[in-house]
């Protein structure tokens, strides 16, 4: 077995099993629908180009985010002297929202405005917070994984990380305090 | 720093079932005793539930996911257009992957496999190319949409194309140029311009100019050709130039590059689809080819 058809495999899996966290990843950091199918696809592409550089054992999900991360920095860096622009993206498509097709209509209905009121508030906080939730709360990365992707220490994860749940649960209060959802918690 | 701000970590720990032993004990009779931190942990525990019910935050539309896979299947299927191994033409770079891994490495598939490698990374990129150029007709349609329904005011108001060309300068980080560079005093203007406007597209400066001709709108964006460069629809060579035409969403589409620049003229699709073409043309010595495109 060679190293490239080896890893090619790896990336292929990998890729299908966190293309859409990939792409939530690059939402929060973009906060730009067609910004963030761009760092998608540009990551795509620059590890199927590295895809040989993948050591046996190499945590595959940690290099996809650190690759997207740094196209995105990348990215940053080249825009810091342009100027104000007008915003032009459009909302998600249908296609982008998640709908679980077991779910009665009602509570795919309430899922899904929770899930906006969600996303809304996460993309009020500094990018510093939002990706740090993403990062571990939707993405189940170890507290370790997100300090090799952020390039920080552990102990920086953790607070920033308690500093963006202390924002985030301010943001969402109305909605943790409705009485659907303070029955769901008392269970 | 209050004592319970001690218990930070800790909360965010217990909520991770990473407290053990002692450390887990003195949480638990801590949260016993202490109605701030009882509060604090239940609040805590409301969020993990409510994010975890909420997952995924958000799912990859399905046409990105079409042009990655889409990619990756026209990189391989060009890959082995010129091989013996046919069998294996049609299928999916996964697919394909799989039946290298499985195929062994005599000297054959070790010499496809370089060509292989050497031609994926020379496709992909032609691949993303066309995806790029897909997508620059979704932000021209959408920046147009925009402007009709009135989210996208004028910036600029002026029907004078130099005034139009002297207000993007600085703004953009091209040399902005309307595509119009022959006009001739003589002739009845059709078109006359409505005004600029200065748009993003993807993080960039963009130049957006505004055509009318009565009721009809045109609009028409501007970027580098190093974000983006003009490909598929249908190819109509005029010249030097390449015009790449098809329709988006009930509008006509009309993208090209040339000299360092990307156009996209997008017109309603009701119109005459040679009509936007004037828009450049109606003056000029050659406009009766473009009536004559379809």
């Amino acid at each position: 077995m060679n190293a490239f058809s080896e890893n090619g495999e790896l990336l292929v899996r990998a890729l299908d099993e966190f293309f859409d966290g990939l792409y939530g990843y690059a939402m929060v950091l973009s906060r730009d629908r067609t910004e963030a199918e761009d760092l998608v696809q540009e990551t795509c592409v620059r590890a199927i180009q590295a895809s040989e550089s993948l050591r046996p054992g190499s945590n595959i999900k940690s290099w996809l985010f650190t690759i997207l991360r740094n196209i995105w920095l990348n990215q940053i860096r080249q825009r810091r002297s342009t100027p104000k622009l007008v915003e032009l993206e459009a909302d998600d498509g249908p296609s982008a929202v998640a709908v679980e097709p077991s779910k009665d209509p009602h509570a795919a209905y309430v899922a899904k405005v929770e899930r906006d009121l969600v996303r809304e508030a996460i993309q009020k906080l500094p990018e510093e917070f939002r990706e740090i939730i993403l990062l571990r709360e939707y993405e189940d990365l170890s507290y370790q994984e997100i300090a090799t992707i952020l390039d920080c220490p552990a102990g920086t994860v953790m607070s920033r990380l308690g500093r963006a749940r202390s924002k985030l649960r301010g943001l969402l209060f109305d909605t943790l305090q409705a009485p659907e959802r303070r029955e769901k918690g008392a269970q | 720093m209050s004592h319970h701000d001690e218990y930070n970590d800790e909360v965010l720990l217990y909520l991770d079932n990473a407290l053990t032993g002692d450390r887990l004990k003195d949480f638990r009779a801590h949260i016993r005793g202490c109605a701030e931190c009882k509060e604090r942990l239940e609040q805590e525990q409301a969020l993990s539930l409510l994010l975890r019910e909420t997952r995924p935050l958000y799912v990859a539309p399905l046409p990105l996911r079409d042009c990655i896979a889409a990619a990756r299947e026209s990189a391989i299927a060009s890959a082995w257009a010129s091989d013996d191994l046919g069998e294996i033409r049609s299928a999916s770079w996964k697919e394909w992957l799989r039946s290298f891994l499985h195929a062994g490495l005599n000297w054959k598939p070790a010499v496809a496999l370089t060509l292989i490698v050497a031609l994926c990374l020379l496709f992909v990129p032609e691949t993303m190319q066309r995806v790029r150029a897909t997508e620059y007709v979704e932000a021209a349609t959408e920046i147009h949409k925009k402007y009709i329904s009135g989210d996208l005011p004028l910036e600029c108001r002026s029907a004078s194309p130099d005034a139009v060309t002297t207000w993007f300068a600085g703004k953009t980080p091209f040399p902005f140029r309307l595509p119009s560079a022959q006009f001739t005093p003589a002739g009845k203007t059709k078109y006359s311009i409505a005004g600029a406007s200065l748009v993003s597209y993807k993080g960039k400066p963009a130049a957006m100019v505004a055509y009318e001709m009565g009721p009809e709108k045109i609009t028409l964006l501007a970027v580098s050709a190093g974000s983006v460069v003009a490909a598929g629809g249908e190819e109509v060579r005029s010249g030097e130039l390449i015009f790449h035409y098809r329709h988006n969403a009930n509008f006509a589409v009309t993208t090209w590059s040339n000299r360092n620049l990307t156009y996209a003229l997008v017109s309603s699709s009701a119109i005459s689809a040679q009509n936007p073409c004037l828009v450049c043309h109606q003056d000029m010595a050659d406009h009766l080819v473009f009536e004559h495109v379809r």
